[in-house]
């Protein structure tokens, strides 16, 4: 224990003695004992604390009246008591007051499952309401395009008017009206229309905000949830992927605070329920008297070994491919003399939420362009036109931009894709390769942070990842061993690329690692 | 004597083959000659079935027809063998409802969870048993099915109430 | 009146063919039903029901569904004994009803119609002869199919009837001695009370054979194959013994031969011990067709009528009892089954057969005429021996139980395995 004893204080929750940095609000403190309070109002990424829902109240010795935990700074030599008698019943008022006009339609409620009210009411207990009243019946309301609020069900922690205000700079959000007619509006003549606003639907501690694509798709039960990061700009924000019966249902940000603190923007949200979309290849293709034919994994590779040609050529990557495929396609781009290599990227706008300064929407739209600067490729406009009699290897790119003609009469072509654009139909040989949600893998984002993902769903049919198949590929052409495990690809990238040399697989943590980029032009910087 | 097997022998002296044959026939003798008639005339007579009977689901409806189900999602998640399938979705009135609604009937073991988790009490078993397809597909019963049978609902059993539901 | 010759004989003979045919199939399907509602009673149901009043159309309904069943031939196996084994199955029962005397001999306007098909002067050899062509069918039909369990049935079925081939043959010799012929128009009289003619004993000959009657019932019950000698059938181990592979009607024939087979003993009971179709305590149906055509007696229609009522009466109650015993008794145990024929049977009527030979030797020096004095002495010998072999049985002595191979082999290793006295268990 090396903490300045000057800035440590101790204090005893619950009979735990902790020590704790000068400074710490009760409520931190007895996390760190592991001793959860109970909590509305209080959102760790909400600097505002306005203590208004009552629900953190603890008894702490010597003090006449329960103390709200989440301001109350600890002192030293606290006695702090979270579970009692006083305490509990304090508790139990809040939630038969909130429950007073709520209309416990767990049963229809997204949220169910995943509800603060509701595992709090589950805690202290109460089955029957004492209520003989009508219950105010105040609706549904569109708080912006793609977010509803049931009023009912709102418990005005005002976590989200805070978010809008102090995270997200943009003061939307109000609480109209007063005492048990109140609810949550938008600021009258202004939409709801920020880049971060489906946040607000992530830090709802109850089901009153429900984002339009997850309604009443999945119960919090159903879903399998899988730590990934997000593709849809460089920034790399780190997600965890909400999948029921191999469909992404829903995508909620996870905590890094080296990259997106608790929050993400809508841009990746939509990008990702997008990844259903298409129709996918399942199945290695190869054409044979100038007809695709479908064929198993050990044939069309052979096949493939057996014609690829040597020489230059014309090399596309996606900058959506992990580093793994990546260092992949470049060492195959070695081996039969391909030099160069390009890879296309979109930009858009760029969105900065104000609260974290790391999380902006980046105007790089891919997740990965900094690999492929690693390995080699640069960026280009557009692809150059395919001389007649050249030969073209696509990695991931999905071409749909392209005209239907496009490398018709090029002398060799090889695509591997998710998805079969009209384009990459005119190859010579197709292998199907997963997207990110179906494989493990790594990702760059634009400061050189290499972060690792899981994977969320089931590849369709026969697919692999791309670093699979090369790998595969390079060893039937007589070049190293096969690589089946995503920590064998990436250590074997590693020996590839200075950039990369002396990161274990091992050590890449939640936060990811810094990796040397000086060897590359960072995109974001040109 | 470790090991030793205890052998159980039947006493010869006194097992008595004649006399244990006409026993027997005595005995078969008196019921050929009074048959008791346990047999029921099945499809002419029915049971007087326990209305706590747990047979085929059936789903409640509103008067103007709508299946009462919400679409929580709560039997599908309670039923110990997976049989029931259900995708809920928004109706008109931006109400949440079943979308699709499927009991594979085959499947199901009858033990009445959905209807004892179901929070609307709009999907019951039935006291109903007689169920017979030409084809698998046919004991998949879909919402319109379950709302047009018509037999009576299983009755849960109430420790406070064992007279209703 | 005298017996009928030329075409009258030939005529009477092909009507007698086919009407006593046609009866016989008739109530081997009745016989059927018949069962499966002794069956049912016996178990408390009510049996078949629901074809036709009482059910009774359950037959019609059985042999529809035989004719129209689809035919299955296993792969391998040997077609033309696959097909022949049914026939050889169902055909010895019925033919042997042509020795069957079924009534007393009818007066016509030809000439005196004695109630049997064919009086071959064979008689009952020609029973025993054609009754062991029955395990053919078994064999075949075992061996034709190409199947385990089909081959394992007809090995049993082979080695049953063989065994209770012998007993059943033995177990007639003590009616030959007494009769002193083998036709069997003669043993019916021999056993009905007769002042004139050819000695008779005045009584049914289960009273002074009691117990080769005895045995003759068993070992005839064996020979059809029938609970608890169904070993060649065993369901619960054999599936369906030599008949697994059978389907439609092939099956049907089968099942018909089972039952013919069932009717048969039955009527050769009837014939042999309870006096064929005497009537008993009336003097009036004593009728007899000596060797040279003297008629002893008054035939009338209306005798002959009564008397094949006698017999269809006895042969259905004996009927009735195969079925009884059938839902009442679990089968042998093939070892037991074995014992039974060869240890058991044999040597009793070999030495029944001795001791007899002795009585009636002894009764003939005495200079005691055949009649009921004849019988009586008889009765009373065979009492007595009945007695005792029924004491034995009683007594676990003859058929051992399922732990005496134990007991016996536990005493052998040396005290090893010490056996716990009987007191001590329970």
């Amino acid at each position: 224990m090396s903490e300045p004893a000057s800035e440590t204080i101790r204090l005893t929750i619950d009979g735990v003695e902790v020590a704790v940095p000068k400074g710490t609000t009760v409520l931190k403190a007895a996390e760190t004992a592991g001793i959860v309070v109970p909590h509305y109002c209080y959102h760790p990424g909400i600097p505002t604390r306005p203590a208004q829902c009552r629900m953190c109240l603890v008894e702490i010795e010597g003090q006449p009246k329960l103390q709200p935990s989440c301001v109350m700074t600890a002192g030293d030599g606290m006695n702090v008591v979270t579970q009692s008698e006083a305490a509990r019943e304090a508790r139990r008022s809040v939630i038969e007051f909130l429950l007073l006009n709520h209309p416990v339609d767990c049963p229809i409620c997204d949220a169910a499952g995943q509800c603060m009210l509701q595992d709090y009411a589950y805690e202290t207990g109460q089955l029957e309401s004492r209520f003989q009243e009508a219950k105010l019946v105040l609706g549904r309301d569109r708080i912006a395009d793609d977010i509803l609020y049931f009023a009912d069900r709102c418990i005005l922690c005002t976590r989200c008017v805070r978010f809008m205000r102090d995270v997200a700079g943009d003061e939307a959000l109000i609480v109209a009206q007063r005492g048990h007619k109140a609810y949550i509006d938008t600021f009258p003549g202004k939409d709801l229309d920020n880049e971060f606003r489906g946040n607000i639907v992530d830090v709802c501690p109850v089901g009153a905000l429900v984002h339009e694509d997850f309604l009443f798709k999945a119960r919090a039960w159903d879903m399998d949830s899988a730590p990934g990061v997000c593709p849809g700009c460089s920034n790399g924000c780190n997600i965890e992927i909400g999948a029921k019966e191999n469909q992404v249902v829903r995508i909620k940000p996870r905590y890094n605070a080296e990259v997106n603190s608790y929050w993400m923007c809508d841009y990746g949200r939509k990008h990702l329920v997008m990844a259903n979309r298409g129709a996918r290849i399942d199945l290695p293709l190869i054409r044979r008297n100038g007809e695709l034919e479908a064929v198993h994994w050990g044939e069309a590779l052979t096949w493939l070994s057996e014609r690829m040609p040597e020489g230059d050529g014309v090399a596309v990557v996606s900058p959506f491919e992990s580093t793994e495929s990546i260092a992949a396609f470049r060492a195959l781009l070695a081996r039969i003399g391909i030099s160069g290599g390009g890879y296309r990227l979109a930009r858009g706008d760029e969105a900065q939420l104000a609260g974290f300064p790391k999380l902006k929407l980046r105007a790089e739209r891919a997740p990965n362009a900094t690999a492929a600067e690693l390995f080699g490729f640069r960026e280009v406009e557009s692809l150059p036109s395919i001389a007649a009699g050249a030969t073209v290897i696509v990695a991931g790119d999905r071409l749909d931009d392209l005209p239907a003609d496009f490398a018709g009469d090029a002398g060799f072509f090889a695509y591997l894709g998710s998805h079969l654009s009209e384009a990459a139909r005119n190859a010579d040989v197709i292998l199907p390769i997963t997207t990110f949600l179906e494989m493990e893998g790594t990702f760059i984002n634009h400061e050189g942070r290499l972060q690792r993902f899981r994977q969320a769903l089931v590849p369709p049919g026969v697919a692999r990842p791309a670093w699979m198949v090369i790998r595969r590929l390079l060893s039937l052409l007589g070049d190293g061993a096969d690589v089946l495990e995503a920590e064998a690809a990436f250590e074997r990238a590693a020996t590839e690329t200075p950039g990369l040399a002396g990161i274990a697989w091992s050590a890449i943590g939640p936060k990811g690692v810094l990796v040397r980029t000086d060897g590359a032009a960072a995109p974001s910087a040109r | 004597m470790p090991g030793s097997v205890k052998i159980v022998v039947r006493p010869e002296s006194s097992a008595s083959y004649v006399r244990a044959i006409t026993k027997g026939l005595g005995i078969t003798l008196k019921h050929l000659l009074e048959p008791n008639k346990a047999t029921q005339q099945y499809p002419d007579e029915k049971w007087d079935l326990s209305p706590r009977l747990r047979g085929t689901h059936r789903m409640a409806t509103h008067e103007d027809g709508r299946a009462k189900c919400v679409g929580c999602g709560l039997c599908p998640t309670v039923c110990p063998v997976n049989c029931i399938k259900l995708i809920p979705a928004e109706d008109e009135n931006g109400e949440r409802y079943a979308a699709v609604y499927e009991i594979d009937e085959f499947r199901c073991i009858f033990c009445g969870f959905c209807q004892e988790v179901c929070p609307v009490e709009a999907i019951h078993l039935g006291v109903h048993y007689e169920n017979a397809e030409y084809s698998r597909e046919r004991w998949i019963y879909d919402l319109e099915r379950l709302t047009e049978l018509d037999h009576p609902f299983t009755a849960l059993w109430d420790p406070f109430d064992p007279a209703s539901e | 009146m005298d017996p009928m010759t030329g075409t009258a004989f030939v005529i009477a003979t092909t009507l007698k063919i086919l009407v006593f045919f046609v009866l016989l199939l008739v109530f081997v399907a009745l016989s059927t039903y018949f069962e499966r509602k002794v069956a049912g009673f016996i178990q408390d149901r009510s049996g078949p029901n629901r074809v036709g009043p009482l059910g009774l159309l359950q037959v019609m309904a059985d042999g529809l569904k035989f004719i129209l069943k689809e035919e299955v031939e296993p792969g391998g196996a040997n077609k033309k004994f696959f097909f022949l084994a049914p026939v050889l199955g169902l055909v010895p029962a019925t033919v042997l009803f042509a020795v069957m005397p079924f009534a007393s001999p009818a007066p016509t306007r030809w000439g005196l119609m004695e109630m049997i098909v064919a009086d071959v002067p064979v008689g009952f050899l020609y029973v025993l002869a054609i009754a062991s062509l029955g395990v053919y069918g078994i064999v075949m039909a075992g061996w034709a199919s190409n199947s385990k369990y089909s081959f394992l049935g007809g090995l049993r079925g082979s080695a049953q009837m063989v065994s209770y081939e012998v007993a059943l043959g033995m177990s007639l010799v003590p009616v030959l001695m007494l009769v002193g012929n083998v036709q069997m128009p003669e043993i019916v009289s021999a056993q009905q009370n007769f002042a004139t003619g050819p000695a008779a004993y005045g009584a049914w000959f289960f009273l002074p054979l009691m117990l080769t009657a005895f045995v003759f019932l068993v070992a005839g019950l064996a020979e059809t194959g029938r609970v608890p000698f169904d070993l060649a059938e065993a369901e619960g181990e054999l599936v369906g013994g030599f008949h697994t592979e059978y389907s439609s009607m092939k099956f049907g024939m089968f099942f018909l031969g089972e039952y013919a087979h069932l009717i048969t003993t039955a009527a050769l009971i009837t014939v042999f011990f309870l006096g064929g179709w005497d009537i008993p305590f009336w003097q009036g149906d004593n009728i007899r067709v000596l060797a040279d055509g003297t008629v002893i007696g008054e035939p009338t229609w209306w005798k002959t009528l009564l008397t094949f009522g006698s017999f269809a009466v006895k042969t259905l109650i004996l009927v009735l009892f195969f079925m009884w015993l059938r839902w009442t008794i679990p089968r042998f145990r093939y070892d037991q089954l074995m014992d039974l024929g060869w240890k058991v049977f044999i040597p009793i009527m070999m030495v029944y057969i001795m001791i007899l030979g002795l009585a009636m030797y002894l009764l003939d020096e005495a200079g005691i005429p055949v009649g009921w004095q004849y019988s009586g002495a008889l009765i009373v010998l065979n009492l007595i021996m009945m007695v005792t072999l029924i004491w034995g049985l009683d007594r676990g002595m003859i058929v051992k139980g399922a732990t005496s191979r134990t007991r016996r082999r536990a005493g052998g290793i040396r005290g090893r395995m010490t056996p716990t006295a009987p007191s001590e268990v329970d």
